[in-house]
């Protein structure tokens, strides 16, 4: 039981640890300058960490608004700390409204919803 | 390097995984948005730090990018999310 969920913590650690070595690795590659081994090891360990912090405060948020999904709104608060991180997600909530709805156009179920979100204090 | 063009980020899937085991409780769930969203965050997290750390190992003049730069740049990352 437990030593499965050790299991599914180390898959999930390497999973992280893949994509923050080549999101580092791009970066190494535009400043030509390459990251160490232990360097990435760290990020990739921090972002797991970050990970945790995240999703106690999206299931905190969730429960708050009496719901068991943690939904867009949730995520959009837990990026306020920086106002261009929470412009960032906003925009890109909208793009991805947007696609859906592009989407539903295509398929011939229009539903005239217009969600337009104004810029939340 | 086959797919340079491929913009680099974290699956959705992972994502959710990685959420769902963090969650105190079972039943909560995650909106396909939210893990979008999240999986956005997360690569401008890692970007963060990475492009920081990089500054850091640029002003000591190092050619590689080490623990020491991440170190220092740490305490802000932390704050700013």
């Amino acid at each position: 039981m437990s030593t499965d969920k050790d299991e599914n913590h180390q898959r999930l650690k390497a999973a992280v640890h893949y994509t923050v070595g080549r999101l580092c690795q791009k970066i190494g590659e535009e400043h030509r300058r390459e990251f160490s081994r232990q360097a990435i090891a760290a990020i990739a360990e921090t972002t797991f960490r970050q990970c945790d912090t995240f999703a106690k405060d999206l299931e905190a948020f969730a429960r708050h608004g009496k719901r068991s999904t943690v939904s867009a709104e949730d995520v959009k608060l837990a990026a306020r700390r920086s106002t261009a991180l929470s412009i960032y997600i906003q925009k890109k909530s909208e793009e991805f409204n947007q696609e859906q709805r592009d989407l539903k156009k295509n398929t011939g179920k229009r539903k005239s919803r217009d969600t337009e979100e104004e810029s939340r204090e | 390097m086959a797919e340079m063009d491929a913009e680099v980020a974290f699956k959705k899937e992972t994502v959710r995984k990685l959420l769902s085991t963090f969650f105190k409780e079972d039943k909560t769930k995650l909106s396909g948005e939210a893990v979008l969203l999240m999986a956005e965050m997360l690569k401008v997290f890692v970007q963060e730090a990475a492009v920081r750390s990089q500054k850091q190992a640029e002003s000591e003049d190092c050619h590689q990018v080490d623990i020491e730069h991440f170190e220092k740049i740490l305490p802000q990352l932390l704050l700013d999310f």
